[in-house]
C-alpha cells in the first residue's frame, strides 16, 4: 500500500516536471538549429529572427541548438512535438526525412522546413533568396575590381553556396565581362584561420575583392589587412574591415519568421514553399562603404528595386557553363526547382564543385 | 592527520557507492554553475533526468543512442586490452558507414534477409582495413598506432565526404550531399511499435560473444597476458604480432558496425553529419568501464542518457547545448577521480 | 609558379603553423615528464577565449597573451589533479578535459562573439626583413611568431642543460630513480603539465589574437589534435616539432593556394593531403630511426607512497 502511494506521489512529481508552467494561450514556437547559435554565422541569424518571433505578444519560443542533421534530429523534434509545441521551425536542409517522419506521427503540429522540398499537409517549406542579394554585391565587386579577379571564400559545395557564387558572378559580369571568380572551398563551416588563410591565398593570386560564403569575419579581417576590397555575409561586418567592406549581402529572418508565426496565430497558415527574397524584405544588402563611388551605388540600387518589383530576373539566360556550354536559353529565365538543385559553375568562375 | 592507505582488496560491494558519490559530487558541481548563470539549478537537473531517464520514450531514446557507442566501445576496448592505443574508431565507424552503403547502393535489389547481412560484412571489411592498416604500419614500419589511428579518422571522414558529395549523390535531392534514402530491405526494421531497432539486439549477442571469448578463451587469455605484460607474453610463445593485427581488425570491424547500424537504422541514407563523435565518446566508455563489457553496456547507456537529457533541459530552460558538455567532462573527471578510492583509502595516522 | 606565389606561400606556412608549434610544444614538455594529455585541443581553446577576453577587457594584447597562457594553465591542473593525486587514468582524464574545456569555452564565449578586440598585427624587424628570401618570409611577421623562434631553443636548453629539466625528464624515464633521489616525482610531473598546458594555451591566443581577432566557437577546430599527433612525429624534440608544425601548416596553405589558382582536383581528395602525408613521414621515419621512443614511464602513473 505504501509503495504505491509512493508510486503515485513520484509518478505526479514527473507529471508537475513534465508539464511546466505555460499559459494555455500562448503559442508555442520551436527551433532546431545545426550548430550552436555561437558559432556567429548560420544559427545565430536564425536565433535573431526567434528572439523577433519571441518579442511577439502571445508567443512563447525555445530551442534546441548543435542537433546532428542526422542521428539526432528525429529524437529532438518528436520531444518537441510532444511537449506540446504548436509550431516547430527545423533551420537545416537536412533536417528534411527526420520531419517528415515526425510530422506524419503529429498531424495537429505545423512544422517549417528550411531550405527543403519535401511538404506535406502539416509541412511547409521557407527559403530566402539571398542570392537576389549576392547578386547586387556582384555588381559592386565588378565596378570596383581593377585586377578583374574577385576571390570567393566558401564553405562546402552544396547548391545554397553554388548558387550564391554563381549570382554573384552573374552580377559581376553584368558590369564587367571580364572578370573571374576565383573559388576556394574550406570544407567547414567555422574555422577562422582556415578561412582568413583562404582569403591570404586568394589575394596572392590577384583577386582585389574578396567575398565569402563562410561565417566568420576572418576573410574580411584579411582583406583590410591586404588593402584590398570586401563583401561581408549574414550581417554588416563593416566593423571588422572599416577600409574594405563595400557592401554584404544580409539576412533579415526577422521578417520572415513574423511573417509564418502571424499566419499560424490567424489560422491563415497552409503548407506552400516559401521563397521570400528582395521583394518581402527578407533579405538584402548593407549599408555602401565610402569607397563604393556614387555611380556604382546608384546602378545597384536601381538593380535592387528591379529585382524587387520583379522587372530583373538573376538567372535570366543566356547563360553559360563552366564548359562555355548553354545552359539556359536567351528570354528563358531557371525555375525555382532548378535553382534548388544547382550544382555547376557558371562561366567567369575558375574552381570546381566537388 | 589523515594519511593514504592501500587497501588490501580492492573495495568490492561498496565501489557503486563510491560511483554515486562522483556523480553527485559533479552534478552539485553543475547545478552550482548553472545557478551562477541565473539559472534555476535544481529545476534544472530535475529535467536532466527526467528527459534522459524518466520515460519509456526517454528510455528508448537513450537505448537507440546507447548502440553505437556501445560497439564503438566494445571494439576500443579490445585494442586497450593489448595496450594498443586504437583512438581510429571514429574513422573506422566512417570506413563502416561507407561499406555498408556501397552494399545497400548497389545491391538494394536483394531481400533483406541478403542486403542486411551483406551490408554487415562490407562494413566489417571496411572497417576492419581501417584497423588493419595502423596495425601493418605499427608492425612493419614501427609508426605509433595513435598518430596513424588519428589520422585516418581524418581520411576517413574525407572519404566518406568525397562519395556523398561526389559519385554517390542523390539526383533527387537537389544536389545536397547524401546519398538516395535506402530500399526498405537495406534498413533495420523498428522492434513491435517501439522506436527501438534490432541493431540494440546485435549488440547483445556481440557483447556476450565478446564477453565469453574474453573469458573463456584462449585468444582471450592471450590477450589478457600479452596486454599485462608484453615480454612475458613473448617468452610463453604468445604470437605477439597476430594478436596486434587480430585485435586492431576487430577493434575496426566493430566501430565498423556502429557505422553501419547507424546508416541503416537511424538515417536510412548515408550523409556527413553521420559523424556524431561516437568513437571519441566510446574511449572514455571503454575505460570508465574498465574494458570490461558488462561495465561498457552500463556506461554507454549511461552516456547516452546523459546526451539525450541535456536536449531536454536546452528545450524547457534554453540551457546551451555546451553546458551537457561541461557536465559530461565534470562527471568523467569525478567518476575517474573515485576510482581511487577502490584501491586506497585514508586511515589517521 | 613565380616568386610572388613561393615567397607568400612559406611566409603563409610559418603563419599557419604557429598556433599548432605552440601547442605541440607545450605537449612535448608534458610529456617529458611522463603525462600523457590528450586534452589539448581542450585547453587550446580555455586559452583562446581567456585570450581574447582579457585583451578586450584591459585594452592590452599582450596581458590577454599571457591571461591566455595562464587560464589554460590553471585549466590543466584538472589534470594534475586527476592523475597526480587520484591516479585516473591519464587517456580517460585528457579526454575528459577536452570535453569539458569545448564546452566552457562556449558556454562562457556566447557574450563574445562578433565582438572584436586588440590583438597583433605584423612587425617588419629591421635590417632582417631585406634579407632576400629568408626576410620576408621569417622577419615579416606577428611578435608572437617572433618568440616562437626562441621557444624550441629555450625549451630544448631547459630540458637538457638544467637541474629541473634533467629532473623533468628523469620523472618521465625513471620515476623510481628520481624517488630515490629524493625528489618529487609529482611535483615535476605537476610541472611539466602546468608549463605544458601554459604552451598550448598560447597557442590558443594566438588564434584568437594574431592569426584572427575574433572568438568564434570552436576557433581551434583541431588543431589540438594536430598537436598530439606531431608530438610523436617529433620523436619529443623540440626542434623537430618546428619541422612537424611548419610542414603542417604549409601543406594547408599549398592547399588553398591549389585551389586559388584553379586547380580542378576535388577539395575533399585536397584536404587528405596532410593527414596522408603524416602518416608517411612517420611511418618512414620510424622505421629508419632510433631515436625515436616515448619517454618510458609516458601515460604510467606513479603511486603515492604508503
Amino acid at each position: 500500500m505504501r509503495t504505491k502511494s509512493l508510486c503515485l506521489l513520484f509518478g505526479a512529481l514527473i507529471l508537475l516536471l513534465a508539464a511546466g508552467p505555460v499559459s494555455a494561450k500562448d503559442l508555442k514556437v520551436g527551433f532546431i538549429y545545426v550548430t550552436p547559435i555561437g558559432d556567429a554565422g548560420y544559427s545565430y541569424m536564425h536565433d535573431q529572427g526567434r528572439q523577433a518571433v519571441e518579442a511577439m505578444v502571445g508567443v512563447d519560443t525555445s530551442y534546441v541548438e548543435a542537433v546532428q542533421e542526422g542521428p539526432d534530429a528525429e529524437r529532438v523534434l518528436r520531444n518537441m512535438a510532444r511537449k506540446g509545441f504548436d509550431l516547430i521551425f527545423a533551420t537545416s536542409y537536412g533536417y528534411m526525412d527526420s520531419v517528415i517522419k515526425v510530422a506524419k506521427q503529429f498531424p495537429e503540429i505545423i512544422f517549417m522546413h528550411f531550405s527543403g522540398f519535401k511538404r506535406a499537409e502539416n509541412v511547409g517549406t521557407y527559403f530566402g533568396r539571398i542570392y537576389q542579394a549576392r547578386y547586387l554585391t556582384g555588381i559592386a565587386a565588378g565596378k570596383m575590381t581593377t585586377s578583374n579577379v574577385l576571390g570567393y571564400v566558401a564553405a562546402y559545395p552544396i547548391p545554397e553556396v553554388i548558387r550564391g557564387i554563381n549570382a554573384f558572378t552573374l552580377g559581376a559580369r553584368s558590369v564587367n565581362p571580364e572578370v573571374q571568380v576565383r573559388v576556394v572551398w574550406t570544407k567547414s563551416w567555422y574555422d577562422p584561420a582556415t578561412e582568413k588563410e583562404a582569403a591570404k591565398s586568394l589575394i596572392d593570386v590577384g583577386a582585389d575583392v574578396i567575398a565569402q560564403h563562410a561565417d566568420s569575419p576572418a576573410p574580411q579581417e584579411a582583406a583590410q589587412e591586404s588593402g584590398v576590397y570586401s563583401i561581408g555575409y549574414n550581417s554588416d561586418m563593416s566593423s571588422f574591415a572599416p577600409d574594405s567592406h563595400l557592401t554584404a549581402a544580409i539576412w533579415k529572418y526577422q521578417n520572415l519568421y513574423r511573417d509564418i508565426v502571424k499566419q499560424v496565430k490567424n489560422d491563415t497558415w497552409k503548407s506552400t514553399d516559401i521563397w521570400a527574397g528582395l521583394d518581402e524584405n527578407v533579405v538584402g544588402i548593407a549599408p555602401f562603404g565610402p569607397m563604393v563611388d556614387t555611380e556604382t551605388a546608384e546602378l545597384v540600387t536601381a538593380k535592387k528595386e528591379a529585382i524587387a518589383a520583379g522587372d530583373l530576373q538573376v538567372f535570366s539566360g543566356p547563360i553559360r557553363d563552366q564548359d562555355g556550354e548553354l545552359r539556359v536559353e536567351k528570354g528563358e529565365a531557371m525555375s525555382d526547382e532548378e535553382l534548388l538543385g544547382m550544382t555547376w559553375f557558371v562561366e567567369n568562375v575558375v574552381g570546381t564543385t566537388q | 592527520m589523515l594519511q593514504l592507505r592501500k587497501r588490501p582488496t580492492p573495495l568490492g560491494w561498496s565501489a557503486p557507492l563510491v560511483f554515486v558519490t562522483a556523480v553527485v559530487l559533479s552534478l552539485a558541481v553543475s547545478a552550482l554553475l548553472l545557478r551562477l548563470q541565473g539559472q534555476p539549478a535544481w529545476e534544472g537537473l530535475a529535467v536532466f533526468f527526467q528527459s534522459g531517464f524518466g520515460s519509456t520514450w526517454a528510455l528508448e531514446d537513450t537505448l537507440n543512442k546507447a548502440v553505437p557507442l556501445f560497439l564503438c566501445s566494445l571494439g576500443v576496448a579490445v585494442a586497450f586490452k593489448l595496450q594498443i592505443w586504437n583512438i581510429g574508431a571514429e574513422g573506422q565507424f566512417a570506413l563502416g558507414a561507407v561499406g555498408a552503403t556501397w552494399a545497400a547502393l548497389y545491391f538494394s535489389f536483394l531481400p533483406w534477409f541478403f542486403l542486411l547481412p551483406l551490408m554487415l560484412l562490407s562494413a566489417t571489411i571496411a572497417g576492419g582495413i581501417w584497423g588493419l592498416i595502423p596495425a601493418l604500419l605499427k608492425l612493419y614500419m614501427r609508426a605509433n598506432e595513435i598518430i596513424t589511428t588519428l589520422m585516418l579518422n581524418y581520411i576517413g571522414i574525407l572519404i566518406l565526404e568525397f562519395l556523398v558529395y561526389g559519385s554517390w549523390k542523390d539526383r533527387a535531392s537537389f544536389g545536397f550531399p547524401m546519398t538516395p534514402v535506402f530500399e526498405s530491405g537495406a534498413v533495420i526494421a523498428r522492434i513491435g511499435r517501439t522506436n527501438l531497432h534490432y541493431g540494440l539486439l546485435l549488440c547483445l549477442a556481440i557483447g556476450l560473444a565478446m564477453a565469453l571469448v574474453l573469458a573463456y578463451t584462449r585468444f582471450g587469455y592471450e590477450l589478457k597476458a600479452s596486454g599485462e605484460n608484453p615480454r612475458a607474453g613473448r617468452y610463453a610463445h604468445i604470437p605477439y604480432k597476430k594478436l596486434v593485427i587480430l585485435v586492431l581488425v576487430i577493434s575496426g570491424a566493430l566501430a565498423g558496425w556502429a557505422g553501419f547500424v547507424e546508416t541503416s537504422a537511424t538515417l536510412n541514407r548515408l550523409q556527413p553529419s553521420v559523424m556524431a563523435g561516437y568513437g571519441y565518446t566510446a574511449i572514455v566508455v571503454a575505460w570508465l568501464a574498465r574494458l570490461n563489457p558488462l561495465g561498457i553496456a552500463l556506461f554507454s547507456f549511461l552516456l547516452a542518457g546523459m546526451l539525450v537529457g541535456v536536449e531536454g533541459m536546452q528545450l524547457e530552460l534554453q540551457i546551451p547545448a555546451a553546458f551537457g558538455k561541461i557536465m559530461e567532462g565534470l562527471i568523467l573527471l569525478t567518476v575517474l577521480s573515485g576510482q581511487f578510492f577502490r584501491n586506497y583509502r585514508f586511515a589517521r595516522r | 609558379m613565380s616568386s610572388t606565389i613561393i615567397i607568400p606561400l612559406l611566409a603563409a606556412t610559418v603563419q599557419s603553423g604557429t598556433p599548432v608549434l605552440y601547442a605541440t610544444l607545450g605537449e612535448i614538455f608534458t610529456e617529458k615528464s611522463g603525462v600523457l594529455n590528450l586534452g589539448v585541443e581542450g585547453i587550446m581553446i580555455v586559452g583562446a577565449l581567456s585570450g581574447f577576453w582579457v585583451s578586450q577587457a584591459s585594452g592590452n594584447p599582450w596581458l590577454g597573451f599571457l591571461a591566455g597562457g595562464g587560464c589554460a594553465s590553471l585549466f590543466s591542473l584538472l589534470h594534475a589533479a586527476v592523475c597526480l593525486v587520484f591516479q585516473g587514468h591519464q587517456v580517460v582524464s585528457g579526454l575528459a578535459l577536452t570535453i569539458l574545456g569545448t564546452g566552457l569555452a562556449s558556454f562562457l564565449g556566447t557574450p563574445l562573439i562578433g565582438q572584436k578586440a586588440p590583438g597583433f598585427s605584423r612587425i617588419f624587424i629591421p635590417l632582417l626583413q631585406d634579407i632576400p628570401l629568408l626576410g620576408p618570409i621569417l622577419f615579416r611577421q606577428d611578435p608572437l611568431v617572433y618568440i616562437s623562434y626562441i621557444l624550441p631553443i629555450a625549451i630544448w636548453l631547459f630540458l637538457y642543460y638544467t637541474r629541473w629539466g634533467l629532473a623533468l625528464r628523469a620523472s618521465g624515464e625513471n620515476p623510481r630513480a628520481v624517488d630515490v633521489a629524493g625528489i618529487s616525482v609529482q611535483f615535476y610531473r605537476a610541472l611539466g603539465i602546468m608549463i605544458g598546458g601554459f604552451l598550448v594555451g598560447l597557442g590558443g591566443s594566438y588564434l584568437s589574437l594574431a592569426y584572427t581577432h575574433i572568438w568564434t566557437n570552436g576557433i581551434t577546430a583541431g588543431r589540438g589534435w594536430i598537436a598530439v599527433a606531431l608530438v610523436i612525429f617529433a620523436f619529443w624534440k623540440p626542434g623537430r616539432a618546428v619541422l612537424g608544425a611548419y610542414l603542417f601548416g604549409g601543406v594547408m596553405a599549398f592547399q588553398l593556394r591549389l585551389q586559388a589558382m584553379g586547380t580542378t582536383i576535388p577539395s575533399s581528395l585536397l584536404l587528405m593531403l596532410p593527414y596522408l602525408l603524416t602518416i608517411i613521414v612517420i611511418a618512414l621515419a620510424s622505421k629508419r630511426s632510433r631515436g625515436g621512443e616515448a619517454p618510458a614511464w609516458l601515460g604510467v602513473n606513479v603511486e603515492p607512497e604508503e
